[in-house]
């Protein structure tokens, strides 16, 4: 793969100058044709982040460049659903539909689009403000989808989808990737609706970038442990460690063997997750190999 | 994994030229409601303007012509009804035409930029090959014209219906007469542009409908407030001098008046004639040689119309600018 | 056709699950030489998994060389696997046999435990497999 998806480098926003920093300090690199997951507490800057890449909001300071250009060059080869499902509620379904043709001229992809809406059972003509939560998820996905984006940015898409719709719509979102290499990257705060359709993370507490890289990778570089209480964990970094009666259980970046005796496991992308942001001091693993911090 | 990419050329231009019509196209549909309910406003008006000036002034003409006649005739009848009916049509109309520029500024604040700020439905605007610069545009070219076409039908018509009066009916309006002097002339179709800019920007500051709204209207009402209370100053006044016992004369828009002392200098005026009893004396002692006043004739009325509809569309303009470098700021 | 079938709460990576599934059809007949696996699409659109573990788990088949990819068509099952097709007469009298063991009034359990056990005896060195309990792997290469 040639030009990253997204790129971030340094990037932060505040909405004010008095205000706080709703995102800092964040550098990534998204590779094209991942499913990445955006994940973090509310209001951790996932929805911030996502309006930057989709050339939405202005930086305060550092720079994304998003499918090698500047997000607003990028804009229409970029999907985006807003938390919201912002749509008019005055236009019909269908119509709805029509508008995205009409203003992604060249681009529209109609049979997606109607195949999303279909899914729903909704009756073409209903006015958008008649729909459901979930309905109006639905219509917003196959607007954006329609336009056929390289980079698809999903905020919250799920949210106020019944599980099957949601299952129905991440299988279409996942068609969508199988089948063009789109980059989809979707934030929500529940990760175990995303573990099995993303294939990469980015992890966001605080407005801080946590933990970022391939799923399988990332687990792959932390192990769960279980010892004796009172055993020393040096020099592994250690994510988070708990003593409960006599043992101590803890989530570990080994940086060499560990010790025979201790059980270990491979954690689940939620037990990665949840550790990270029960401890904000926990730093991300460094590229170079030698990390040495410790926190618990 | 590779890209298989689509079938669709990849190098498609989503936003050409021949993008505008599509974009009109789709802003007409989503204020449909509102642009029936101003054109049906326009035509009403317009309509009332025209039975103002024909039938309704002619039976009110015909009805001071014997009221005059027969002026002191106690069992003289004359068709008062048609009097009074085009008094208060004249009134509703005249009215009608000031108020379309708030509702313009007020729907403009609401619906065309406050509640899409509001809603998000901007940003989905942002996100399907409309960028937020032309977006802004389509949001102010169409209506622009819109604005323009509705104030300048509607002035010119009550400009028509007003000159149609004119030394036929005795309670006519005269030319100076403010409501009169602004419905005749180009400042409601200025205002009607102002309201434009100062409800669009209204809506991008504020991002809520409801407070954009209000916003837009009370702020247009400051701007001609404010072009009201500098009009007598746009053109230079003509200077009436009269007599001590005359006191100060002249009809048409006053700039100013008071006494005039034999080196030229202008008093306030204490008193407006000698002969009013003690008046003499404060005059003398003030060393006034002169009454005078300010005014503009009615051969000001363009002049006046013209700088004071320059202004306001020069504020407009500001308005315009500040509200595309305000979103230029906000989104990269 | 297969359905993959993925259960998010057995611990087994999903790509094995796909992996298993797919013998599992090849054991059981269901899939022959020549039959083209499900477009990775389609089994992402089915199960709303990445599609790279989709790409993953057939890389994996391949490997092993029970199917192949041909460019532009799709991925063709090259071989079946044991010898236990869904019509064989084993399978008939392992049917005839599980209805003797219900008249004669074992449980699901009880059977399931008598199978294992015989199992067991014969199959005695297996190595253990990530896969659920459910079937042994019994690979005959």
């Amino acid at each position: 793969m040639t030009v990253p998806a997204i790129e971030a480098d340094a990037l932060g926003k505040r909405f004010g100058r008095r205000a706080a920093w709703a995102l800092r300090d964040c550098s990534f690199r998204l590779p094209a044709g991942r499913v990445c997951a955006v994940v973090g507490p509310n209001g951790a800057g996932k929805s911030t982040l996502l309006a930057l890449a989709a050339g939405l909001l202005a930086p305060t300071e550092g720079t994304v460049t998003v499918l090698g250009t500047d997000p607003a060059t990028a804009r229409p080869r970029v999907g985006f659903v807003d938390q919201g499902k912002p749509l008019y509620p005055q236009l019909g379904v269908a119509e709805t539909l029509r508008m995205g043709a009409d203003l992604n001229p060249g681009r529209w992809d109609a049979d997606t689009a109607d195949r999303v809406v279909a899914g729903g059972d909704l009756d073409p003509r209903a006015r958008i403000r008649s729909l459901s939560g979930g309905q109006r998820t639905r219509v917003a996905l196959a607007l954006a989808l329609g336009k056929r984006p390289e980079l698809l940015l999903l905020d919250e898409p799920m949210a106020d989808l019944d599980p099957l719709a949601r299952h129905e719509l991440m299988g279409v979102l996942m068609g969508q990737a199988a089948e063009h290499g789109t980059t989809i990257v979707m934030s929500s705060h529940v990760v175990a609706e995303l573990e099995d359709s993303c294939d990469h993370l980015l992890l966001i507490g605080g407005g801080r970038v946590r933990l970022a890289g391939e799923i399988d990778d990332l687990l792959a570089a932390h192990t769960r442990v279980s010892a004796p209480a009172e055993t020393d964990l040096a020099p592994h970094a250690v994510v988070e460690a708990r003593t409960t009666g006599r043992r101590l259980s803890a989530l570990l970046r080994p940086s060499g063997p560990l010790p025979g005796d201790w059980r270990t496991g491979t954690p689940s992308l939620e037990e990665l997750v949840l550790s990270y942001l029960r401890n904000p001091g926990a730093l991300a693993p460094a590229p170079a190999p030698d990390t040495t911090e410790t926190a618990a | 994994m590779n890209t298989t990419l689509t079938t669709v050329p990849a190098t498609t231009t989503p936003a050409g030229p021949a993008h505008a019509p599509r974009q009109l196209r789709w802003l007409l549909r989503l204020h449909r409601p509102a642009l029936l309910a101003g054109a049906a406003l326009v035509l009403l008006t317009g309509a009332g303007l025209l039975w103002l000036g024909g039938p309704l002034a002619d039976a009110s003409a015909a009805a001071w012509k014997r009221y005059n006649a027969c002026a002191f005739d106690e069992r003289c009848s004359y068709d008062q009804d048609a009097v009074i009916r085009y008094k208060d049509v004249y009134n509703y109309t005249t009215y009608a035409v000031l108020a379309v520029p708030f509702l313009i500024a007020a729907w403009a604040g609401g619906s065309l930029t406050g509640r899409e700020m509001e809603s998000g439905t901007a940003r989905l605007a942002w996100t399907q090959g409309v960028s937020p610069a032309r977006w802004l545009a389509s949001r102010l070219a169409f209506p622009t014209l819109a604005a323009l076409a509705a104030t300048g039908l509607l002035t010119l018509l009550h400009r028509l219906a007003w000159t149609g009066s004119e030394d036929r009916i005795d309670t006519a309006l005269v030319w100076d007469h403010y409501p009169t002097f602004y419905a005749n002339g180009t400042v409601p179709v200025a205002l009607a542009l102002a309201g434009l800019a100062i409800g669009v920007l209204a809506g991008l500051v504020l991002r809520r409908a409801v407070a954009a709204l209000a916003v837009a209207t009370a702020a247009l009402g400051a701007l001609w407030a404010a072009v009201h209370t500098a009009l007598p100053h746009l053109w230079p006044a003509v200077t009436r001098v009269t007599g001590l016992r005359e006191g100060p004369r002249g009809e048409g828009i006053w700039a100013g008046q008071g006494v005039l002392t034999a080196d030229g200098d202008r008093l306030d005026a204490p008193c407006l004639t000698s002969m009013l009893p003690g008046c003499e004396t404060t005059l003398s002692d003030m060393g006034a040689v002169s009454f005078y006043r300010d005014i503009h004739p009615a051969a000001h009325y363009w002049p006046l119309q013209l700088v004071a509809s320059g202004i306001i569309l020069a504020v407009a303009a500001l308005l315009v600018l500040a509200a595309f470098r305000l979103l230029r700021h906000r989104t990269p | 056709m297969i359905d993959y079938r993925i259960d998010r709460h057995t611990g087994v990576a999903t790509y094995v699950q796909i992996v298993q599934q797919t013998k599992q059809a090849l054991r059981l007949g269901l899939l022959k030489p020549g039959d083209k696996l499900p477009t990775a699409r389609e089994v992402v659109e089915a199960t709303a998994v990445n599609p790279n573990t989709v790409l993953k788990a057939y890389r994996e088949l391949e490997r092993e060389g029970l199917v192949e990819a041909r460019r532009g068509l799709g991925t063709f099952v090259r071989r079946s696997l044991g010898a236990a097709p869904a019509d064989s007469p084993l399978r008939a009298e392992l049917e005839e046999w599980a209805s003797q063991a219900r008249e004669a009034g074992l449980e699901r359990e009880d059977v399931a435990a008598l199978f294992t056990a015989v199992l067991d005896t014969h199959y005695p060195a297996h190595t253990p497999d990530p896969a659920p309990a459910k079937t042994s792997e019994g690979d005959p290469s």
